[in-house]
Formats: C-alpha cells, structure tokens, sequence
C-alpha cells in the first residue's frame, strides 16, 4: 500500500481493501489493514470505525481461507457466450478493425482450421511408412508359403498359419538363444551402468590433472569405429595372456573366443558397447546435480565412494534407469561385436543374421534350393520373434526412452 | 604404509578430492588402455606393414620398396592408387553423406516441431517415431529392407515408385524446364526414393531437437505473441536460434552414425580385405578414412560454430 498517500475517506478505506486481496500472507493483509484503522481511528470516524470491525475479520478468514488454496480459481466467473453470441460479437470486433488487420485474422482463422488436417495427415503418414515393415513382417509371419506367390493376397495372409514361427523358433533354438542373450544383456547392461556412472562421475565432480585429456579419450570412444580396432581386440581374447601369466600357468595363451567373458569383461572396464556416450550421459546428469548436496555427506562423514552410492546416484535415477534400458537394446541389437567374439556361441542377433542360411539347410536339408521370395516368410517369422521382448519392453516402458534422453541434461551442454 | 597415509593428510582437501576422482575413473581407464588405447595402436602399426595372421602369432614383414628400403608407407599409396574400389566409394560415401546430412537434419527439425504441438494422440506419434532406434540397428533392419525390395509385393513397389524421380522430371516439365541434367534427378532420386530409410534413420536426432524445442524458455513465446509475430517470424527469430546449438550437435551425430554404419561402401570395402587376410591395407584403409572423417567434421564443427547462438553468451 502506497505510503505516501494516506486513507482519509471510506473510498480510500476500500481501496485499500481492494489491494489487500492481492496481498499473499494473512499478516501482511492485517497489518496493511491496521494501519488504515489506526489513521481512521487517529481521524474518530465513527461509522468507517463500525465497517471495519465487521470487514476486518470478514477479510482476514478470507485471506486465511485463500492461503490453504494457493492457486485456486480466480474469483470472477468468464462470460459464457453461446455459439451464435459469439459470432455476433466477433462481427462486431471485425467492424472496428482495420482492412489489414481484418485480413490477418481471417488468414489466422483459415490457418489454424487447414494446419491441424495437413499435420493429421503428415503425422499419420510418416507413421504409416515406419510401420509398414512391422505391418510387413506381421503380415508374412502368418503366412502359408502358397500365399508369397498368389498376387491376390496383399495384407491379409488366406492360409493363416503360426508354422512358419514355429520353424523358425526350432531353427534358431529359440529358448535356449533367448535365455542366453537375456542372461548376457542383463548382466553386462548392469554391470555397464555401474562402471560408466562411475567414471561419469570421477569426470563430472572432481578436478584433477590431465581431466582434459581424459576426457578426449572418451569422446574418441564414441568416435572410433569398432571396424578399426577390432582385429586387436580379437587377437588379445583370442590369446589371452596377460603379462605371460597365462602361458607361465598353464602353458599356453588362454582361447576366449566363444565365451562370454568378451562381453563381460569390457563392460566390467566401462568399454562395453557404446560406453563412451554412456559415460557422457551421466557426466551431463551428475554436473547438474547442486553441490551442497555433495557438501552435505562430506560433512557428515561419508567418504566420496559412499557420497556416490548414497546420495548422488539415487538423485539420477532416471539416468540410471535410461542408460540401463538403452544398453540392454544395444547389447540386443548388436551383432558387429558378437560376430567378431562368437563363432558358436547362440545370440539373439547372431541367429537372425545366419537364419537365411540356416532355415534351408536345416529344413529342407543342403540339396534344396528355396526361391528367396518364399524364404521372406521364415526370415520375417523369425525377425518377429527375435524382437519382440524388446519391443514389448519399449512399448511398456516407453516414457524412460522418450524423455530419458531430453532429461538426461543432453540439452543443457 | 604410514608414510603415504600421512602425506595425504598433509595434502590440502581440494588435492584429495582429486586424487579420488583417479580413483573413480581408474577402472575405466585400465579398460580404455585394453580396449581402446592399446587397439588402436596396434592397427596403426599393422598399417605400417605387410601384415598376415599366422596359428598363434601375427606375421609383420616390412614392405620393401625397389631400393630394398622398408616403406612403411606402401599400404597408404597402395588403397588410394591401386586398389580398384577404394577410392571412388570413398568419394562415393562422402557425397552420399553431403546429401543426407541437411535433409536428415531439417526433415527432423520439421517433424520434431510438428509433434511438439499439442494434438490427440501425441504420445503415440512419439513413440511411433522413436521406435526405428530400438529396432534399427540390428540385423533385423537388413531382413527388412532386402525383404521388402526382393519381395515384389505390389503394395510395396507401389509405394516406394511412389516419390522416385519420375515425378519429379514430369513436375520439371510441366513447369517448362527440359534437361535439367541427370545429375539433378539422381540427386533428387537418392533422397526421395530412400524416404523409408531417412524416416528410419531420423529417431535420435528428432527426440534430441524435441527436447530442444521443449526447453525454450516461455518468456521467449510470450515476447513473440505479444510483439505480434506470425508463426514464420517465430520460427526464424526464436525457435531457430535457440535451437542451434541442437542442430550443431545433431549434424556431428548424423555425420558419426552414418560414417561408422557397416553397411556404408568403405565398411563394406574395408571388412573385404579383412576377410582377405590383408590386415596391414585394411588398416591403413580404416585409418586413412578415419582421418577424412575427423577433417570432415573439423571442418563441419568450425563451419557451423559461427552460426550457433548460445543464450548466456
């Protein structure tokens, strides 16, 4: 309330009023309302005495009332106009503009009727064209092989059959591979997390020399293709010896090749597939987390290895969480670096690679050539059931994919 | 043991809480040594030399030129002067990927501004649009599109003849514009006929420029509704600028994913002669295009840094 201009009048005495309903605490209302009685009282008004010892009251349960329901409605009601009302007072706006203005709001209205139908239907058309193949492959999975040639048969397969994916289930030995990529994702995918939250961290919170150039080789984990390195790579599992140990033991380097420790091993060093841009994720999530927060557990005592484990990695949960379900689709999906480590040993993407090789001979047995046409429908079959546990995994955990990333802090570089 | 302990205590807090933060990366870096490091030393050297792989060990023998001198640069003049392949996928693939750069990014630009906008059914678009990078990237993505081309399914060619050039040369024409040049078309082919594989590839870079578009401050809108802009103005003055940094970042992305994709002709080319024993030339391959790789996106990242506008700059 403007100081400078005392109430003298029961005019001035409402206004005040008027401006207290604005004010957010009951204590400023009643102090503000105070002062204009003390004035008032200082003037011996009776009557503007008598209003505000009813209004006073009145107000301040008011205030109270409105300090339970912060953002409550608004107190006036909006005029509800019918529909005819509403064109009547529209024409009246159009009147009172001039020509160009009455020309932009007439584009503006044409503009917001056409967008909505032309965004419909690029929207439903770009989604159409990334479902065709899985429409495809649902469509030919359930197919008989007569329908591959019959040019009748467009979407709707006529024979309906579940054989083909039954085929391709026993050639790819489908339990058996399921569970062991399964153990193999799971395990590397936590094991992934935890060494790359760790290093994101080291390189998010603590300064220390050389960070720089660290850092540089994070970023040329993301950068290097693993075509480059990957013979080195197989050479070093393919004679494991580390400093001669292995020979000095048992006589000879150690053949990893076919074992799961390829896989394990990387992930355990925080090298694992795509760990560099995992790495980057949680440094962009750990530097916006506040520093007190860290100046808290240091000085109650915590060392900073429990700092991390008890309270900074919970407050990134969700980073957690999307690095977690990204790895396991990646570790899923890849098949550059399982076909470089396994010759034999059965992986999701390894059996969807060769299943047009294996599905004849395994079959139809070496003499029998299929036409490729009729060959779609074992591999479409077998494509359906190879990535359907991840897609039943991303269609149930949908929102950590899609908002994982835009909360991870990627924007905020 | 004792006089480490108390050299630390001596060190002031700030050296400590450094010394942990080795002591948080150590493991990884023991595996950036093995996996990384050490590897790509490795293939640097074999590049060097005439390299075959032996039972047990790796055979390096120094090429000798007609001096009898070792040239350890033989491998490199070798890929880009006499290999018959080499050296036009790689001019091939960088023009592949000169082209498919702006249109991946704007085409996701697009996209992410559309399904930024409220409608029914936003999530679902969402996730329809993410959903080719949970699938993409495996050999699921090979079955599919070699099924569907060696398929013949009518609906199929129908669909994909649908955008080919041929329509755009009638459109050229009927506008009275004859011979435009061949090159043109190709272009304009190359893009359109390959709309399933831009949709496909786009998934990351329209969730990065979405989260983008979702962290323009409001303050920002309301100046542009209340000084009047129309939604064109908007675009340029606003949403653009503080999108930049967005599209710098997805440029190198798109850039990295497409360089390094197996399936890219100088992949392809460089696995051939790994399968061929050459170790040395496919080394030397995959470095000299991993060097072009890194010049392009120098180049790319300094280009683009001038037209980048930062809000707390």
């Amino acid at each position: 309330m403007a100081k400078s201009k005392l109430p003298h009048t029961e005019e001035d005495l409402i206004h005040a009023e008027e401006e207290n309903m604005h004010m957010h605490s009951a204590a400023e209302a009643k102090e503000a309302i105070e002062e204009a009685v003390d004035v008032i009282d200082n003037n011996e008004t009776a009557a503007s005495f008598f209003k505000t010892k009813i209004q006073e009251p009145i107000l301040s349960f008011f205030h109270i009332v409105r300090m339970f329901f912060p953002e409550s409605e608004p107190h006036y009601k909006e005029a509800k106009y019918t529909r005819a009302e509403l064109k009547e007072r529209f024409k009246k706006r159009l009147a009172n503009m001039s020509p160009q203005e009455q020309r932009k709001l007439k584009i503006q209205r044409a503009l917001s009727w056409i967008w909505p139908i032309f965004r419909a239907a690029i929207v439903i058309g770009l989604c159409f064209i990334i479902l065709y193949p899985l429409i495809f492959m649902v469509s030919t999975a359930f197919r008989s092989r007569a329908d591959m040639s019959d040019p009748t048969v467009l979407w709707i397969p006529r024979h309906f059959t579940l054989d083909n994916i039954r085929d391709s289930a026993n050639v790819m030995d489908y339990w058996t591979t399921f569970k062991n990529t399964l153990i193999l994702n799971i395990g590397c995918s936590i094991i992934q997390v935890f060494a790359c939250a760790m290093t994101g961290y080291g390189f998010a919170r603590f300064n220390f020399k050389g960070k720089s150039i660290l850092f540089f080789i994070v970023l040329l984990q993301i950068l290097i293709p693993p075509q480059i390195i990957n013979i080195p790579q197989f050479k070093f599992f393919r004679y494991f010896d580390p400093f001669g140990l292995a020979s000095a033991i048992g006589g000879a380097p150690i053949n990893f090749i076919d074992n799961p420790i390829t896989m394990y091993l990387p992930a355990i060093l925080g090298n694992g597939i795509r760990a560099g841009l995992f790495i980057f994720l949680f440094r962009q999530s750990f530097r916006g987390l506040p520093k007190e927060l860290e100046d808290a557990a240091y000085l109650d005592g915590c060392s900073p290895f429990k700092t991390f484990l008890t309270v900074m990695a919970p407050n990134t949960s969700s980073t957690f969480l999307t690095v977690f379900l990204f790895s396991i689709v990646w570790y899923w999906n890849d098949y550059y670096v399982s076909t470089t480590f396994f010759t034999n040993f059965g992986i999701m993407a390894l059996k969807l690679k060769n299943l047009d090789a294996t599905v004849g001979r395994i079959l139809f047995g070496n003499s029998v050539t299929i036409p490729p046409r009729d060959l779609i429908i074992w591999l479409e079959a077998g494509c359906l059931i190879g990535i359907l546990p991840i897609l039943i995994l991303y269609i149930g955990l949908q929102k950590f994919f899609t908002e994982g990333i835009s909360r991870s802090g990627l924007t905020g570089m | 043991m004792k006089k480490p302990l108390a050299s630390l205590k001596n060190m002031s807090y700030e050296r400590r809480k450094g010394l942990y933060g080795y002591g948080f990366i150590a493991v990884w870096f023991i595996g950036a040594l093995m996996f990384l490091l050490f590897p790509i030393f490795e293939s640097f050297y074999y590049s060097l030399f005439n390299v075959t792989p032996e039972t047990g060990y790796m055979n390096i023998q120094p090429i000798l030129n007609k001096a009898g001198d070792t040239d350890y640069f033989n491998n490199y003049v070798y890929a880009f002067t006499v290999d018959p392949n080499f050296r036009q996928l790689l001019v091939e693939s960088l023009e592949n990927i000169a082209l498919k750069l702006p249109v991946i990014v704007v085409f996701s630009l697009f996209v992410a501004i559309v399904i930024n906008q409220k409608f029914k059914g936003r999530t679902f678009a969402r996730a329809i649009f993410f959903m080719p990078v949970i699938i993409a990237t495996g050999p699921v993505y090979a079955i599919i599109t070699g099924d569907i081309n060696t398929s013949g399914n009518s609906s199929a060619e129908q669909f994909s003849t649908m955008f080919e050039a041929d329509m755009v040369d009638q459109l050229l024409e009927f506008v009275g514009i004859y011979g435009f040049g061949t090159r043109f078309t190709e272009i304009i082919t190359t893009i359109t006929s390959d709309i399933l594989n831009l949709v496909w590839n786009c998934g990351i870079q329209i969730i990065i420029f979405l989260s983008a578009l979702q962290a323009i401050p409001s303050s920002a809108k309301e100046v542009g509704q209340i000084e009047g802009a129309t939604g064109w103005e908007f675009f340029w003055k606003v949403t653009l600028p503080y999108v930049s940094p967005m599209i710098l970042v997805n440029i190198v992305y798109t850039a990295i994913d497409s360089f390094t994709d197996p399936t890219n002709g100088v992949m392809e080319r460089i696995l051939d002669v790994q399968s061929e024993w050459k170790y040395g030339l496919a080394s030397a391959m995959s470095w000299s295009y991993f060097g072009i790789v890194l010049a392009a996106l120098a180049i790319i990242f300094g280009v683009m840094k001038h037209f980048v506008w930062y809000e707390n700059e």
